[in-house]
């Protein structure tokens, strides 16, 4: 997927690495940097970048009216304020030409991720934001537990789930996230994985009797395990917006039919070779 | 498991039914248990978290489930449990849960709820411990609903 484009506006130096810095790790990229209001505006008409930081100060005047020159171009451009001065004259006038946002520096790098985030979620990129920033913790967590708690390599596919429903044969552990965003998490795989799994994990050998209690015990650990250093990693990244997991729920039968019809998910599969291991992760919409 | 934490589930679920038309509802026996639960055909799930963690899941019968899902149409007829009724059953489980999470809020204990997991089918187990878990049996004018919560 395409990065979230960002067009950095600022006459600073140090300021434009700092912010290159700060969002070299995460799904917005900067397209390019303008140091006066001129070349901003010039910059924005050719490049049409997804968001703009603007800086309030710049050397050919300020960052309002080259923000109102901007929007004068694209109504619906996405800007964040980021100014020394955070007052509420400033943010009346930068509202009232259509800003978005506003921030202080110095920057604080989880503030400034997450108002971009939240910029952009208002849009129709909130698939986007939700695959890059929320699902691909899911999946570096799960190659990385699989093999760490069974020395499984595996090879993963990830897709937006099309249906209002999951169809689950087998065990399917369910782990609910709240906070922002709220939805849910979901572990499932078929008998026969979780029984192979599940005797590597207790370390017992391929004849030995493996009760089903045990079976689906390994399995409800390892989600708990993932979904919770997943939500680990994701609050590292996002500190304002704790999300939290709540205990597992644990179903197992054949064709059963999980149904989420307000979720927008994403299916995960784990092709190893002891079989597929499957995540569905879910966020309500509209958050 | 503290009784102090059953009330807040069964309260939420007397103070919740009436408001959607539900008026002949009585709490039948409340019992222990620690083996899975099977379910009954619909089993929604809701977990929450903060200062209490835990699970609730609400288990009825697909006629149940179809039954309440038309009551909460204003008597729409429910043939199959579809998408519509689906959506019914989990809005209710949601209003049920976030009642009782602001009547824990009360007794002083902040909690937050997930969205509802809803589940269909024809055999399968529920288990939402390893430890006991709470049962309570309620009843809608003859229709069966059993609210299994378990906190850790």
């Amino acid at each position: 997927m395409e990065k979230i484009q960002v067009l950095v506006v600022d006459d600073s130096k140090v300021s434009r690495i700092m912010m290159a810095s700060v969002l070299s790790r995460t799904m917005f990229q900067i397209c390019d940097c303008a140091k006066t209001s001129m070349e901003a505006v010039e910059k924005y008409r050719s490049l049409n970048p997804d968001v703009v930081t603007m800086d309030m100060n710049l050397p050919d005047g300020d960052g309002i009216e080259c923000s109102r020159k901007i929007l004068e171009i694209n109504p619906r451009a996405k800007i964040v304020m980021i100014s020394a001065m955070k007052d509420a004259s400033l943010m009346m006038r930068g509202r009232n030409v259509g800003i978005n946002s506003f921030l202080q520096k110095p920057i604080n790098a989880n503030e400034l991720i997450d108002t971009l985030l939240m910029i952009c979620q208002s849009t129709e990129n909130s698939i986007d934001v939700l695959r890059e920033s929320y699902v691909k913790p899911f999946i570096k967590v799960l190659q990385k537990n699989l093999f760490s708690l069974a020395g499984l390599h595996s090879k993963v596919d990830l897709e937006l789930d099309k249906n209002d429903f999951l169809d689950v044969n087998g065990i399917a552990v369910i782990i609910g996230l709240t906070g922002v965003p709220m939805g849910r998490a979901i572990l499932h795989m078929d008998i026969q994985t979780m029984n192979r799994y599940s005797k590597i994990m207790l370390g017992m050998g391929e004849e030995e009797e493996l009760s089903e209690e045990e079976a689906s015990d390994s399995v409800e650990e390892s989600a708990n395990i993932i979904v919770g250093r997943s939500v680990s990693m994701i609050n590292d990244i996002c500190k304002d917006k704790e999300m939290r997991i709540t205990p597992p729920g644990t179903i197992c039968g054949q064709r059963i039919r999980i149904v989420n019809p307000k979720l927008t998910s994403f299916n995960i599969t784990a092709s190893t070779r002891l079989g597929d291991f499957k995540m569905n992760i879910g966020f309500a919409e509209g958050e | 498991m503290d009784a102090k934490f059953v009330n807040p589930f069964i309260d939420a679920f007397m103070t919740v039914m009436p408001q959607i038309g539900f008026q002949d509802i009585t709490r039948k026996k409340v019992s222990m248990k620690d083996k899975s639960a099977q379910s009954l055909g619909v089993t929604v799930l809701v977990g929450f978290t903060k200062q209490i963690r835990g699970n609730v899941a609400y288990n009825m019968s697909e006629e149940t489930a179809k039954y309440i899902a038309s009551t909460m149409m204003m008597g729409m007829p429910v043939e199959e449990f579809n998408d519509m009724a689906q959506s019914a059953i989990s809005e209710l489980s949601n209003m049920l849960t976030a009642n009782a999470a602001t009547n824990l809020a009360t007794l002083g204990f902040d909690v937050d709820i997930s969205t509802p997991s809803l589940s269909v089918g024809h055999n399968f187990a529920v288990k939402i411990s390893s430890e006991q878990y709470l049962v309570i049996d309620m009843d809608l004018s003859g229709h069966q609903i059993e609210i299994n919560i378990s906190l850790q």
